[in-house]
């Protein structure tokens, strides 16, 4: 080979192994040696065996397997729902939080004027959100991404342990296997329409959870009363920190809850054991938060007094009515035939159209 | 045109993607370096361009169909390939099934000649 020959040749050579991970590169190289040579010896001429292998980088692609796609057919429609879900939950919740916190800055620069609190909180609440939003739906973009991208390369490990198991599986028992195969029997009935659960719904369900949970979590104060553009916190935000685990845990059951009926589309014995779960750890952390913590603000009815100033003497007789424990337990009671109601509907359409009628 | 081509040419892949497998399997009973697969496999009429063989000898192997060893006494090192027992098995089972289908295809297609 003359010497011209042997550089195009390495040239060749390296612009193929370039592209192939590291484990294969030594033994591609020596496989595309012996090739090249051999063919070189038949033909004769470098070029012509350079042009008959065509682009290294096509044949590099050859070596590759077709592993090139980052989620493939088999998740991309959860891939594409979920990721919808969860863009409209940050970018809502995220608009909401930095709306809420360009108000109350605006209102502390300039507390005397409501035009300018308005016009200032508009703007900066657009501005700061609109950035804020972008960012963070990128990063859930990223994250939600990555971990369908992880999901993805773990399946294909999966597969390939289960396709090595079934062949030896079926060289040695061919019976086996035939009972790990898919029958008619694994179809399931197709659901009542009744029993069907709407994916908007769910879908409405989570944004507002998830809205619910971000400002109680990052602008708890949104939660308030205002008077002569001042704001009152109805919370007890210097109890907060033990209040609000309480809030976000019953939060996060009802979150669970709705993914399940997203996920599984009908009424079903699920979907109503979970109902019932959530329902209970509902009900109980309301009694938590409404009966055993300090969530409202003690001195809300004095604050609201001092803000008044003036016109104070006409509202107090309102507010030597106003009762804390009168507002908690209404909330309670409201709360308990929500939760309550919403089992029961979720019983009824269980057990009406949810089981297959031959079940029932 | 150029998409008819470009069609043409992706269904004609889809088509040799299975075949070439078997007629690589037929030929690996005695160990073989892979240009004198490509050789052989031409002059039987089954052409194969080396840049999709080498890759697909290396699949066959990581699939346990075919074994490999380097041969380095000879005037350069050679890979030789030949067919494990487990690819000896499936490439039997392979073979009355395409017996099957060339069989079952060559009455379609000429029932649309007639």
């Amino acid at each position: 080979m003359k010497p011209n020959d042997k550089e195009l040749m390495e040239r060749y050579i390296y612009q193929v192994i370039r592209r192939l991970p590291k484990a294969q590169k030594d033994e591609v190289r020596m496989e595309l040696e012996e090739l090249i040579s051999d063919m070189y010896t038949d033909k004769g001429s470098m070029e012509e065996v350079l042009t008959q292998l065509g682009d290294p980088a096509d044949f590099a692609k050859q070596y590759q397997n077709g592993q090139s796609c980052l989620i493939g057919p088999e998740y991309f429609e959860t891939y594409l729902w979920f990721i919808k879900v969860v863009l409209i939950c940050t970018a809502v919740s995220i608009l909401a939080v930095s709306f809420i916190h360009a108000f109350s800055q605006a209102s502390v620069f300039a507390p005397q004027n409501g035009a300018t609190v308005l016009i200032r909180g508009i703007g900066e609440g657009l501005t700061d959100g609109i950035s804020n939003m972008l960012i963070s739906c990128i990063s859930a973009f990223g994250a939600v991404t990555l971990i369908f991208a992880i999901m993805e390369r773990r399946k294909i490990k999966v597969e390939m342990k289960k396709a090595e198991k079934w062949s030896v599986e079926k060289l040695e028992d061919q019976k086996k296997t035939a009972d790990l195969r898919w029958t008619p029997g694994f179809l399931e009935p197709v659901p009542d329409k009744k029993a069907i659960i709407s994916r908007g719904d769910s879908i409405v369900g989570i944004v507002f959870i998830v809205i619910f949970s971000v400002l109680l979590i990052f602008a708890p104060g949104f939660f308030s009363a205002i008077f002569n553009e001042q704001t009152v916190p109805v919370f007890n935000l210097d109890q907060w920190d033990r209040i609000l685990p309480v809030f976000v845990f019953s939060l996060m059951a009802g979150l669970v809850d709705e993914i399940l009926r997203l996920v599984t589309g009908c009424y079903c014995k699920l979907v109503m054991i979970s109902n019932m779960i959530c329902g209970a750890i509902q009900i109980v952390s309301s009694v938590v938060v409404l009966k055993i913590l300090p969530i409202w603000n003690p001195d809300f009815t004095d604050e609201i007094q001092t803000l008044l100033g003036d016109r104070a003497e006409s509202a107090g007789k309102f507010f030597s009515l106003w009762n804390w424990e009168l507002v908690s337990n209404g909330l309670l009671v409201l709360i308990v035939l929500i939760t309550l109601s919403e089992i029961g509907v979720t019983v009824y359409k269980t057990v009406c159209y949810g089981v297959p009628a031959k079940d029932r | 045109m150029g998409e008819e081509k470009d069609l043409l040419s992706s269904l004609l892949l889809e088509l040799r993607r299975g075949m070439l497998t078997i007629s690589v399997l037929s030929q690996m009973k005695e160990p073989k370096y892979g240009y004198a697969l490509v050789q052989r496999l031409e002059e039987k009429g089954v052409a194969i361009d080396p840049n999709t063989l080498y890759p697909l000898l290396r699949r066959l192997e990581s699939q346990g169909l075919l074994k490999s060893k380097w041969e380095t006494g000879g005037a350069k090192p050679r890979k030789y390939y030949q067919r494990t027992e487990y690819g000896t098995e499936i490439y039997e089972q392979l073979k009355i099934y395409w017996k099957d289908l060339s069989a079952g295809i060559d009455r379609l297609l000429r029932e649309g000649e007639v």
